[in-house]
C-alpha cells in the first residue's frame, strides 16, 4: 500500500497543494466588472454610442470600485493602494481607474447634460485619448497584478493579462450589441463580425494558455488537470467553453439572421456567463506549490 | 550589518512542536494563525514507511515578493533583512498572501480577533491582540523585538534538539554559511527566485 499524501493540503500542518483562498469572488467579481465595463465604454466611445458609454462608465466606477471597497480588510485606508505606481501593479490600476472616471465624467457630461458641458479644443481630445488608455489599462492590468504574484504558478505568464484584455474586449462587444438592440439604434456592420471573430481567438488563446500551463511548474500542472479532469472540468468545459464561447457563437450566427430580442439577452447571458466563470475558476483554481524536503522532491515524490 | 536567517536541521528536527506553540506563545497569534509550523507528511510503501517533519516559517526572502506586491509599503524589508509589516499602511488587499509561494502570510479576518472561547478575551490574549488589526496582514517577524536585544527568536531557543540555527546568513566565517557549504544545504522551492534566507539540512 503506497502511503503518497493526497495532492491538496487539507490544512496547513499537511503535505500537498495549498489552495488559493485569499482573492474571492468579490475580487472575481471586481476584476469580471471592470474588464467588462472598460472594454464596453472603449467600443461605445469609439463608435459613438452615448448609452453604452454611460454603461460602461457606471460598471466600471460605481460596480467595481464597489466590490473592491467590500474586499479590503481596511476600506477607510484605500488611497494608499495608490502610493506605490512604480512597482505595483494594482497601484497603476488605481490610478488608471483615477484617470478614467475623471476623463470619462468629461467625456460623457456634454453627451447626457448638454452641449453647454462641452470642452473644446485640445482639452476634449486630451479627454478622449486619457479615457481610451486608462480604459485599456483597466481592462488588462488585473491580469498583471495576478502574473506579478509569483506564489501560484498558473497565473505565471504573460498570456493571462492578453487573455484577460480579450474577454474585456469580448463582453463589451456583446453588452455593445446587446445595448443598441434593446433600445433599437443602429448596429455598426462591423461589430457582429468583431463578436464573432473574439469568440475564435478568445477560444484559441484559452487552448494556447492551457498548453503553456502543461510546460510549468508542478503546481500550474496540478491545477491544469483540476481544469480538464478534476474538481473543476465540468465548469470550464460547460461553462466557459460550451455556454461561454460555443453557445455564444452559434447564438450571434443565428441571430445576425433572425434578428430576435430574447436571443440578444440569451446571447449576453452566455457570453458573461462564460466570462465570469473563467475568472472565479482563474481564482479559485490557483494552487501554492508542496513544500517538500529536496530528497524527496528530487525522487519525484 | 548582519543579513538575519535561519538554518534548519531535518537530520535533527524530530516534529515535536516546540517552535510551533513558542512562537504561538510568543506571538499571541489569534486561532488558526501560525507563523511556524511543521508540514507533516508520511513516505514509502508499506511496510516501509516513515514520517518527516518540514519545519516552516516565513523565509525573509531577500526578493521578497510580497513587498515587491504590496501597493501600499506596508510590507518592507529592514536593512537586516527582516521583512516586516507596518499595520497603519496595511488595506487589507491581500496581495501579499497572493505573492508569497509559502503560505506564511496571514490575514486577519473579521471575527478573528474574539479569542478562542466565549467568554471574551483571556487577559493573555487582551494584551497579545493589541498587536494585530482586524482586516490587515500579520507575519512572522524573526522575533524582531527580541533580536533587536541581541535574542534569538522563541523557536530557535525552544527547539529540544537544537535543529534551528539563527545568525547572519551573510557572513563567510559564520556558522550558518559554514553549515550550509559543508551539507548541501538548500532552499524551499527555488524555481520562484524569491531568495529566501531560510536553509534546510538534508536528513
Amino acid at each position: 500500500m503506497t502511503t503518497q499524501s493526497v495532492a491538496i493540503a487539507n490544512h496547513r500542518f499537511a503535505f500537498g497543494y495549498y489552495r488559493q483562498t485569499f482573492w474571492n469572488w468579490l475580487i472575481g467579481t471586481a476584476f469580471f466588472l471592470g474588464g467588462l465595463g472598460a472594454g464596453l465604454f472603449v467600443l461605445a466611445l469609439l463608435t459613438d454610442h452615448t448609452a453604452g458609454m454611460l454603461v460602461g462608465y457606471l460598471i466600471v466606477v460605481v460596480g467595481k470600485n464597489t466590490a473592491h471597497l467590500l474586499f479590503l480588510g481596511r476600506p477607510e485606508r484605500f488611497w494608499r493602494a495608490a502610493m506605490r505606481p512604480d512597482r505595483s501593479w494594482i497601484a497603476r490600476g488605481i490610478w488608471a481607474m483615477g484617470f478614467f472616471a475623471v476623463s470619462g465624467l468629461i467625456l460623457l457630461l456634454p453627451r447626457v447634460l448638454g452641449p453647454a458641458w462641452q470642452l473644446y479644443g485640445w482639452l476634449n481630445g486630451a479627454a478622449t485619448a486619457v479615457a481610451v488608455l486608462s480604459a485599456i489599462v483597466i481592462m488588462f492590468y488585473d491580469g498583471f497584478v495576478m502574473n506579478s504574484s509569483p506564489g501560484v504558478a498558473f497565473w505565471r505568464t504573460r498570456l493571462l493579462p492578453l487573455l484577460l484584455l480579450m474577454y474585456a474586449t469580448l463582453g463589451g462587444t456583446t453588452l455593445s450589441l446587446t445595448i443598441r438592440e434593446l433600445r433599437g439604434e443602429a448596429i455598426p456592420g462591423f461589430l457582429p463580425n468583431l463578436e464573432h471573430g473574439l469568440l475564435v481567438v478568445n477560444f484559441v488563446l484559452l487552448a494556447v494558455y492551457l498548453a503553456r500551463m502543461n510546460r510549468s511548474l508542478p503546481a500550474a500542472r496540478e491545477t491544469l488537470r483540476q481544469w480538464l479532469s478534476g474538481p473543476y472540468a465540468r465548469v470550464f468545459f460547460g461553462l466557459v467553453l460550451l455556454v461561454g464561447l460555443l453557445a455564444t457563437l452559434l447564438l450571434s450566427v443565428v441571430q445576425s439572421r433572425v434578428q430576435a430580442t430574447g436571443l440578444v439577452l440569451l446571447i449576453a447571458a452566455c457570453e458573461l456567463t462564460g466570462d465570469f466563470t473563467l475568472v472565479m475558476v482563474l481564482l479559485k483554481s490557483g494552487l501554492f506549490p508542496r513544500q517538500t524536503a529536496l530528497t524527496y522532491s528530487a525522487r519525484g515524490i | 550589518m548582519a543579513r538575519y536567517g535561519m538554518v534548519i536541521d531535518l537530520k535533527r528536527c524530530i516534529g515535536c512542536n516546540s517552535c510551533t506553540l513558542a512562537c504561538k506563545q510568543e506571538n499571541g497569534t489569534p486561532e488558526g494563525v501560525h507563523f511556524a509550523r511543521v508540514v507533516t507528511r508520511e513516505v514509502g510503501t508499506y511496510p516501509a514507511t516513515k514520517r518527516t517533519f518540514l519545519p516552516v516559517l516565513c523565509n525573509h526572502c531577500s526578493d521578497a515578493p510580497c513587498a515587491e506586491a504590496c501597493p501600499t509599503g506596508a510590507t518592507y524589508i529592514r536593512a537586516d533583512g527582516i521583512v516586516m509589516v507596518d499595520r497603519e499602511k496595511c488595506i487589507g488587499c491581500r496581495a501579499c498572501n497572493v505573492a508569497c509561494p509559502y503560505m506564511n502570510r496571514h490575514f486577519v479576518a473579521k471575527g478573528l480577533l474574539m479569542g478562542y472561547g466565549t467568554d471574551g478575551l483571556t487577559p493573555y490574549e487582551a494584551i497579545k491582540f493589541l498587536d494585530f488589526e482586524e482586516g490587515t496582514n500579520i507575519k512572522c517577524t524573526l522575533c524582531a523585538p527580541r533580536v533587536d536585544q541581541g535574542l534569538e527568536p522563541a523557536c530557535v531557543i525552544t527547539c529540544p534538539t537544537d535543529a534551528r540555527i539563527f545568525g547572519d546568513v551573510e557572513d563567510p566565517n559564520g556558522k550558518l554559511q559554514r553549515l550550509v557549504k559543508d551539507r548541501k544545504g538548500w532552499t524551499l522551492s527555488p524555481e520562484y527566485n524569491t531568495k529566501p534566507n531560510v536553509w534546510y539540512l538534508d536528513e
